[in-house]
């Protein structure tokens, strides 16, 4: 086990004009699980590869534990990577899939056999070691290249979007063994997908990127309670947030937030923040839970456009100030479509949005 | 409904027997023609008749005299070496070449893979006397080394396996480096033992190239103890006779018989690493 360190790592390819990665800050903890997200492109591969040394840092450095690795080669930096295609040996069965990375270190093959076993047996694909990776599903694919990682007993684990080839179901149930490994080996996990709630499931700490740089990084909660960029705010949840024009105005010395008809005092934690703001139009991040019904004075009231029941909830698609809105409501207070739907708005919960910069008031 | 369904079978069915013979024909004329004796061979082509394929009173006197007259085994041998040596140095060259040109990215490398296709492009008639004038200044004129080389860096197996190896997942190679291999071992290790249809491809083309190769051995070879099998069948008569066309036949007849072997040892792995050789992405 080891932490991780990059130091205003930087990368740029030599086919391609733009930067890929600018300038990266980053500290991975021992034993921490830090998931990379971030949608197609921009550049959770690449950051991946650079740690892996399968590619090569172009500007600052790499330490893994007390040693800068960023010269050596991947096989000197103590990691072990699955990827999103598995990368299996085809021509070779399960067990030599597992142990070949031990067979070149010439390791002792008594102890070979054990580690692999060990392995196979906590991946539960012991009666699968005699077979070769076309006779084997998506799912025991995966777990023959986890095992190939876990053999090495490396200081660090990668993953590159392992789950991405999986079906819904296998993905969900892969998610929960990977991170039952992470919490028994308790290895320091870097972990790629553009997938948020494989990030929000798995992580002790979140990394968002965007366009090459870190945009937020915390726990999954504080990322979905207080995203810092309206980027990030849209990224994570599903559904995802809704954003909504609103002005900031004083009304008889309140600050007010005027969102559609809908007069609503400001979150009592970000009044100073507003001040600047009075008089301007700000941007309003609500995610659909922040959407009421039941009890108390409603603050608006919008004409429900389809009513999706999910089972524990029912999702309310509407259009407010000329955005399509959701809301996630109990189903009995959740109205049926084409009736008028009341609405209150946990004001203190909601996010609010500088529009110029994006990022949070 | 039945019947037309029968009589389309049975039109297939001809149309295949009748492809089979079209290829088969002069097969059967040049094995027939190998156990009849010197007259019967033109007799029975003009006028054509069923008899050019059928060696009606067969003997194998032909045989008899080829292999105690000339030296067919000597020739038979010098091939296999050549072919041999020739499938072996192609296949590690081309193969290493076309990794390195798959692989490594460096600048310039599609100009240098068009050149090495535009060579593929000159005829070897084109070639033969400044292939003379190199290999023998080499100094190795009159040797089997001297047949094989101006082959082994083959364009067209070059090509081949580059193919080949663009379809490999780049995945498998970057897993094996994290594993600990370096180039070499990645190369023979893993990425070799994953293009094994198209290396077999490869070395069996390259062994009938060598195998029937007769314009370049004649030129580069003259000592009849170096030559090659289809170049000793085609001098086995003395300039001043006539040649024998039933020891000719019996001659090829022989001469086809390893490549014959050949391909029904490698059909069955070539069926084999069809089946088992998809890569699943
Ligand atoms: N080998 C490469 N050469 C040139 N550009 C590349 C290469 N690999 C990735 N890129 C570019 O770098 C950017 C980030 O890629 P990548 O790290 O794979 O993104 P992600 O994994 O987040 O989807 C993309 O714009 C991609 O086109
Ligand atoms: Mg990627």
């Amino acid at each position: 086990m080891a932490d991780v360190q990059l130091k205003k790592v930087g990368k740029t390819y030599e086919s391609a004009s733009a930067t890929t990665i600018d300038g990266l800050d980053l500290h991975i903890r021992s034993g921490e699980f830090v998931v990379l997200v971030g949608p197609s492109g921009c550049g959770k591969s690449t950051t991946l590869r650079m740690i892996a040394g399968l590619e090569e840092v172009s500007s600052g450095e790499i330490w893994i534990g007390e040693r800068r690795v960023d010269e050596l080669d991947p096989r000197e930096r103590d990691i072990a990577m699955v990827f999103q295609n598995y990368a299996l040996y085809p021509h070779m069965t399960v067990a030599q899939n597992m142990s070949f990375g031990l067979r070149l270190a010439k390791v002792d093959k008594a102890e070979i056999r054990r580690k692999v076993e060990e392995a196979a047996k906590l991946l539960e694909i012991s009666t699968l070691l005699n077979r070769r990776p076309k006779q084997l599903s998506g799912g025991q694919r995966q777990r023959v290249a986890m095992g190939r990682a876990m053999v090495r007993d490396p200081a660090v684990f990668l993953f590159d979007e392992p789950l991405s080839n999986l079906d819904a179901k296998l993905r969900g149930q892969m998610r929960t063994e990977i991170r039952r490994l992470h919490k028994r080996l308790k290895a320091t996990t870097v972990y790629v997908t553009h997938d948020q709630v494989e990030a929000m499931t798995l992580a002790d700490r979140v990394v968002v990127l965007n366009n090459g740089k870190i945009e937020q990084q915390g726990t999954p909660q504080e990322l979905y309670e207080r995203p810092a960029t309206r980027f990030v705010a849209g990224f994570i949840g599903s559904p995802s947030m809704n954003f909504l024009p609103a002005q900031v105005a004083l009304d008889g010395g309140t600050l007010v937030l005027r969102l559609n008809n809908a007069t609503l005092p400001s979150p009592a934690d970000r009044r100073d923040a507003l001040l600047p703001y009075v008089g301007k139009t700000v941007e309003v991040g609500l995610r659909p839970e922040h959407f009421l019904a039941g009890d108390g004075e409603p603050d608006l009231s919008v004409p429900v456009e389809m009513a999706e029941l999910l089972g524990p909830t029912t999702l309310v698609h509407f259009t407010l100030a000329g955005v399509p809105c959701a809301a996630m409501l109990a189903p009995q207070h959740a109205h049926p479509e084409g009736s008028q739907q009341p609405l209150r708005i946990a004001h203190d919960r909601m996010s609010l949005f500088d529009p110029d910069t994006g990022g949070a008031i | 409904m039945r019947t037309t369904r029968i009589r389309r079978t049975a039109l297939t069915l001809l149309i295949i027997l009748l492809i089979i013979a079209c290829f088969l024909a002069p097969y059967a004329w040049v094995v027939a023609s190998s156990l009849k004796n010197q007259f019967t061979v033109f007799g029975d082509v003009t006028p054509l008749s069923w008899r050019a394929f059928v060696p009606v009173g067969a003997t194998i006197e032909n045989y008899v005299s080829l292999f105690e007259r000339t030296n067919i085994l000597r020739a038979l041998l010098n091939t296999a070496i050549v072919a041999t040596g020739q499938v072996v140095f192609t296949l590690l060259l081309c193969s290493m070449a076309a990794y390195a040109l798959t692989r490594i990215k460096f600048p310039g490398a599609n100009v240098v893979f068009m050149l090495i296709l535009l060579t593929f492009l000159l005829p070897i008639e084109a070639m033969m006397v400044p292939l003379y004038q190199v290999v023998s200044g080499l100094g190795l004129s009159n040797t089997l080394v001297g047949i094989m080389i101006p082959w082994i860096a083959s364009p067209f197996g070059l090509f081949l396996l580059k193919q080949a190896f663009e379809e490999l997942p780049a995945e498998l190679e970057d897993a094996a480096r994290i594993d600990g291999a370096g180039h070499v071992r990645i190369f023979f290790s893993i990425v070799l033992p994953n293009v094994k249809v198209p290396m077999v491809t490869l070395g069996l083309i390259t062994f009938l190239f060598c195998w029937n190769s007769f314009l370049w051995p004649l030129v580069i070879v003259q000592d009849p103890a170096r030559q090659i099998i289809q170049v000793a069948i085609a001098q086995q008569g003395s300039p001043t006779q006539l040649p024998n066309w039933g020891e000719t036949f019996a001659g090829a007849t022989v001469a086809t018989v390893p490549l014959i072997l050949l391909f029904l040892i490698l059909q069955k792995y070539f069926t084999q690493g069809m089946a088992t050789s998809g890569i699943k992405g």
